[in-house]
């Protein structure tokens, strides 16, 4: 580590994002939700400019993964330059990331033809005076996944009497933090190794505190449901070298994944249930809810759960109900619902004992489930 | 119940009249009468008996009522476990119905009361008899007409089996199951045809992912394009950064001028060095030249020397040599003579063997010779042998045939004479005195028996003359003795006999020549093979070999052998004496000559020395001289040899600064070249990376991959619904069969043994709508019942029919059966096989059969009362 003196410099502030995944297509969703999720991801870059003007932020830190290709459309790159030139009070820093490496040589020439003034690229490891007293320390990754551990220079990095920033894309050793299943090799100790005032983290989604300085600062907006914290950045202020950095969350998020389990038994009020695991109405026009639901209950209360939802469901930018794993119990007087003898009724019997029978396959078993139900609701209509 | 009795009255064409049958049986009857006597009547009549209220004025009671009008009175005798009872009605006027029983007379019920009691009496739920059990002229199916009929009857089959087998919409769920299968189906077609295949929603989403997974092919292939281009991009940016490195572009460029500078001064040095290397080789000229003279002048002085000591040599072996040859010609003279005198030897030996091997032969031949002449004599005499016993044979006519025919003729004479001999009248006289009885002339002997054969006179001296005359047969006998003796004396004749005796002669002699001939014949062929002729020739040669034969006494061959081996001996050692002394003088001759030549060359070599080297006197002074011409320039070709050496020495090897300045040149030349084909790629990459990535292909690769997954998710929830259908449709049609199965079982069962005496392994099926056959299955295929035959389609109703009142049975409600002019278009088998089946039902059921076929139901059996008809 390079050894350092201790005194008053120049404040910094700045926003610390990373992850926009600016072109990413969300195939599986219909095309006006897709339309929607690009769009709102392409408006991120608005929402941090806003934040860093509101906070007065002189530097935008966008740690990787900017782009969610090595080749986006010239339309993601020109429209992503074009916002950042808009956001002039600000100097947007851009690193790339595993998914927008530094060997994604078409994107990043097409970048720097085009980038406005206010955009510094990131794209070899040598430090970079974001002021007069701050030095920046990026750490491009070469690769989709570089196999080496891109921020060791950091330690022997000369920058001065500056305050030391570091900046890098990657999973650390004692956290599985890669999005991607990388392997992880960034040292969670390497902010205090390298004498930085602050490691900013790019490629976990969510937002994340590795350590005092180490930060992931999660993406601005979300493309899933796998982190349940709305989406934000991370305002930094560092009075000086030494001095510790003071990281304050700011929301960025405009569209909500919502994940909801729902695990149902017969004897409780399971319509009730339901309607209480549902977002607020006014929320949900920009939600994507995902509900599974689990447990055992009776035949009438599985259609109603399942009417329930299925009436739901219009409210929600885009919602899906899963009652896979909510299994059919019914006694007796569910099968007298579907007849009390005869045929319809053996028919009734003989699925419902397969539907139970382990001797059979699992997938056998979950035919004759489901063919019950069927038999359920046909004959509650017949 | 069972029928008794029917009584008709003024009914149709019995108006004013009542027909009645009386004497009906407990298993089958058969009224069997001819058209128009009123089967159809009575059975018209039963039907609305039983079927129709008393007050009914419908249309088929009206057409009871016979043309003149009036009251129609039908009436039945029945027979039930409450005892006997007329059940008794009146229709159209005066209408009333009646039970009485027939034991005591007494009415029972009416009107009303009597309708009540035939409905319990029958047994029916609803108002009506159990008309299932009625088959009308020609009926083929069990449907009734009129929909009340068919529901009445429909009632009573459901009432039937309900009553053994349960409800049926119970069983089989009834129309709700209807509903749900149907709604099941219709989802189920929804997604997949009937066959299983894929349609509608679920083809939909498989034809999707199937564009879309080619899409995402198509793409990927773009993205892995893009890839390479982008990875080649890198590469070639890398060789250019390395081309365009100022550093590396001087180095090569210094190389290259060091190269052209080396190159200029080794061509310099080239030049001179060549020069250096003329003059020595002009120094080495000279000095090589003046070497020569000398050595050409000494050696011309020891060739001088030489060839005066050669001459001397070569003519005295000369003249030895000719000295020698003269001496080996005498010497091979005389070896010649003596090989001669020995080869001489040699020849008479051999002719001396010759000579006697000769004599040996013609004396051999001398003795064949002789021998020959007795053969010759041997042969002549069997020639001449042979050639007479020919004569004999070829002139004598008695050949083996014709002495066979002549004894056949002798034979069968001899036969004809002992039978006439036999048959004759014979004569045969004593004399006392001297007067003899004579025959033409010629006196009979006496005690000699003579044959009378023909018409004989005799002259009896003093007596006169006595005839005899012989019977016809006995002059056919001689006649036929004639003609024998006549063939025999032709046969006889031909051959000059006069007797078979003579014949027999002249064939033994005959045969003995013929034996003579092939005796002296065989004789010849041994002596003489080949033929007299040869033997003469034989003969000849042999005399002719034979001629220089003489008694003079012989040397044996082995002694004249040795002579001759010594005499080829020394022939031999003659030769190789002979050929060593022409070898001795050939060889001497040669020497001779060869000294000779040498002798003749040596004096001219000796003349060519004494020219070379010039008179004797100045030879020494000539040597001295060339000899100081040959050290002074010797001594200057070192020296400039030495100056050579200093050149060749320093000079630098030209091929390898040409090559250095080569490597140098082609080392700034590809550089500039594959800067400009990289600057080419770059361009070309450039291009294609841009293409590429301007129509974003990452982006729409990551779009399908998402798509793609959410139709994969969907094409499983397909096959899952599909597979949940299909299991509920199967097992909706399973639990229905099975409840069907159930249901009609009872009926199946009375039916079955019924079915399979008209047809083995056959089974009807029913539809739990109407409780009725739709089917027949055989050989593993079901038929319509529309399909079916005439004739099939009547015998599965009437079968069914039996089938139902055997359920009846089995509840203990016996109902009868009444078929009017049924079996109309079974085949002759077919009504057999139907009457085998209605015997079979009527050993606990009544059958009531009308037929006008009286001849086809002969064999039917069972009771045959006749229609009886009364004034009314």
């Amino acid at each position: 580590m390079v050894p350092r003196a201790t005194k008053s410099v120049l404040l910094i502030k700045f926003i610390h994002s990373s992850d926009l995944h600016l072109g990413k297509p969300f195939g599986r969703y219909p095309e006006d939700v897709r339309v929607r999720l690009r769009q709102a991801r392409a408006d991120s870059l608005v929402t941090l400019a806003a934040r860093a003007k509101d906070n007065d932020a002189s530097h935008i830190l966008l740690a990787g993964d900017t782009f969610d290709q090595m080749t986006p459309t010239p339309t993601v790159i020109r429209q992503a330059l074009n916002m950042m030139r808009a956001a002039d009070h600000v100097t947007w820093v851009v690193m790339p990331g595993n998914h927008d490496h530094v060997n994604a040589t078409e994107l990043w020439r097409q970048v720097a033809q085009d980038a406005p003034p206010n955009v510094a690229l990131q794209l070899a490891p040598v430090p970079f005076a974001l002021n007069s007293g701050t030095t920046l320390l990026p750490a491009p990754p070469t690769e989709r996944n570089p196999g080496r551990d891109l921020t060791e220079w950091f330690d022997t990095a000369p920058t001065a009497e500056t305050v030391r920033i570091g900046l890098a894309h990657g999973s650390v050793t004692d956290f599985n933090s890669s999005e991607d299943g990388a392997s992880s090799i960034i040292p969670p100790d390497r902010a205090k190794r390298a004498g930085l005032e602050y490691l900013g983290l790019g490629d976990w989604h969510g937002q994340l505190q590795i350590g005092p300085e180490t930060w992931y600062s999660g993406a601005p907006e979300a493309d899933g449901f796998k982190h349940a914290l709305p989406p934000s950045a991370l305002l930094v202020e560092i009075s000086g070298p030494a001095a510790p950095a003071k990281v304050t969350p700011v929301p960025t998020g405009a569209i909500h994944w919502h994940r909801a389990t729902l695990d149902l038994m017969d004897t409780e009020d399971c319509t009730g249930a339901q309607s209480r695991v549902l977002p607020p109405l006014a929320q949900r026009a920009l939600t994507l809810f995902d509900l599974s639901v689990t447990g055992r209950v009776g035949p009438v209360v599985r259609a109603e759960i399942k009417s329930a939802c299925e009436q739901a469901a219009p409210d929600f930018l885009w919602q899906n109900s899963d009652l896979t794993h909510l299994r059919l119990e019914h006694d007796t007087a569910d099968l007298d619902l579907i007849d009390r003898q005869g045929a319809l009724r053996a028919t009734a019997e003989a699925l419902a004992k397969e539907a139970t029978d382990e001797t059979i396959s699992p997938q056998a078993r979950q035919t004759a489930q489901e063919a019950l139900s069927h038999l359920f609701s046909v004959a509650l209509e017949a | 119940m069972k029928l008794r009795a029917l009584h008709l009255t003024n009914v149709r064409k019995f108006a004013a009249k009542r027909a009645s049958i009386a004497g009906i049986g407990d298993g089958i009857t058969v009224v069997s009468e001819a058209n128009e006597f009123g089967k159809s009547t009575f059975f018209d009549a039963v039907h609305a008996l039983f079927f129709e209220k008393f007050s009914s004025s419908a249309k088929h009671v009206k057409s009871l009522q016979p043309y003149s009008g009036g009251a129609v009175d039908i009436a039945a005798d029945v027979q039930t476990g409450e005892g006997d009872f007329r059940v008794e009605k009146r229709f159209l006027s005066r209408k009333s119905a009646k039970i009485t029983r027939l034991s005591d007379g007494l009415t029972v019920a009416q009107d009303d009361e009597a309708e009540r009691w035939i409905s319990t009496v029958l047994g029916t739920a609803t108002d009506g008899p159990a008309g299932l059990l009625w088959v009308r002229q020609g009926q083929l199916g069990l449907e009734a007409d009129s929909a009340k009929e068919k529901s009445l009857l429909m009632e009573t089959r459901r009432d039937l089996l309900s009553s053994v087998a349960g409800e049926i919409d119970t069983m089989t769920g009834g129309r709700r199951m209807d509903r749900v299968m149907r709604s099941v189906a219709d989802s189920l077609l929804e997604i997949t045809t009937k066959t299983g295949r894929k349609t509608g929603a679920w083809k939909a989403n498989s034809d999707a992912l199937e564009q879309l997974e080619d899409s995402l092919a198509a793409i990927t292939a773009q993205v892995q394009t893009l890839e390479r281009a982008l990875g080649d991009r890198k590469q070639a940016e890398a060789v250019a950064k390395r081309l365009d490195n100022p550093e590396a572009k001087a180095r090569r460029d210094t190389a290259f001028q060091s190269a052209k500078t080396a190159m200029e001064a080794a061509r310099v040095h080239a030049t001179a060095l060549k020069a250096a290397e003329q003059e020595r080789d002009l120094a080495k000229l000279k000095a090589d030249s003046a070497q020569a003279d000398l050595d050409r002048f000494l050696k011309a002085i020891d060739t001088l020397q030489a060839m005066e000591k050669q001459t001397s040599d070569a003519t005295t072996k000369a003249r030895n040599a000719t000295r020698d040859a003269a001496h080996l010609s005498d010497v091979l003279d005389d070896a010649k003579k003596r090989y001669a005198v020995a080869v001489e030897g040699v020849s008479l030996a051999r002719k001396a063997i010759e000579g006697a091997k000769t004599q040996m032969a013609a004396r051999e031949a001398k003795t064949r010779a002789a021998q020959l002449v007795e053969l010759m004599q041997k042969a002549q005499a069997a020639q001449s042998e042979r050639d007479t016993a020919h004569a004999v044979t070829k002139a004598s006519r008695a050949t083996p045939e014709w002495l066979h025919r002549s004894e056949e003729a002798h034979a069968r004479v001899c036969e004809l004479n002992a039978t006439l001999e036999a048959h004759a009248t014979t004569l045969s006289v004593t004399y006392v005195g001297d007067a003899r009885i004579s025959r033409n002339g010629k006196a009979l002997m006496a005690d000699q028996a003579i044959v009378i054969d023909a018409e004989t006179r005799l002259d009896l001296p003093g007596l006169g003359q006595m005839t005899i005359h012989t019977k016809g047969a006995a002059n056919d006998g001689a006649a036929r003795l004639a003609s024998a003796q006549g063939v025999l004396a032709d046969s006889l004749a031909e051959a000059g006999a006069e007797t078979i005796k003579d014949a027999r002669a002249q064939g033994t002699a005959r045969a003995k020549a013929a034996s003579d001939a092939v005796l002296a014949q065989a004789i010849l062929d041994t002596l003489a093979p080949d033929g007299i002729e040869a033997l003469r020739t034989t003969k000849a040669e042999t005399d002719l070999a034979a001629t220089e034969a003489h008694a003079d006494p012989l040397p044996t061959i082995a002694d004249l052998e040795e002579t001759l081996a010594k005499a080829t001996e020394l022939e031999a050692q003659e030769r190789a004496l002979f050929e060593a002394a022409q070898a001795d003088h050939a060889s001497a001759r040669e020497t001779a000559t060869t000294f000779a030549a040498m002798a003749e060359a040596a004096k001219q070599a000796l003349a060519r020395a004494e020219t070379d080297t010039g008179p004797r006197k100045s030879h020494d002074s000539r040597r001295a001289e060339l000899l100081r011409q040959q050290a002074q320039l010797q001594d200057a070709f070192a020296q400039v040899l030495a100056e050579f050496q200093t050149v060749t020495n320093n000079a630098p090897d030209i091929a390898t600064v040409a090559a250095e300045l080569k490597r140098a040149e082609d080392t700034v030349n590809a550089a500039a070249q594959e800067r400009t084909q990289v600057g080419e790629r770059l361009a070309a990459l450039s291009s294609e990376i841009r293409t590429l990535a301007g129509n974003g292909i990452e982006e729409r690769r990551e779009e399908l991959i998402g798509e793609l997954d959410v139709l994969r998710a969907s094409e499983g929830r397909f096959a899952q619904r599909a597979a949940a259908l299909g299991r509920l449709q199967a097992a909706l049609e399973a639990e229905r069969d099975a409840a069907r199965d159930t249901y009609f079982g009872p009926v199946q069962e009375e039916l079955k043994p019924l079915l399979s005496i008209l047809h083995r392994d056959a089974a009807l099926s029913f539809d739990s709508e109407s409780l009725l056959p739709t089917g027949l299955m055989r050989d593993a295929a079901e038929e319509t019942l529309d399909d079916l035959s005439g004739g099939t389609q009547e015998q599965i109703a009437i079968l069914t029919r039996l089938a139902f009142a055997r359920l009846f049975a089995r509840q203990g409600r016996h109902m009868p059966i009444i078929l009017d002019d049924a079996l109309v278009y079974s085949d002759d088998d077919r009504i057999i096989q139907m009457f085998t089946a209605l015997t079979r039902v009527a050993q606990d059921q009544q059958i009531l059969v009308f037929s006008c076929r009286q001849l086809a139901f002969q064999d039917l059996g069972g009771a045959r009362p006749s229609i009886t008809v009364t004034d009314a």
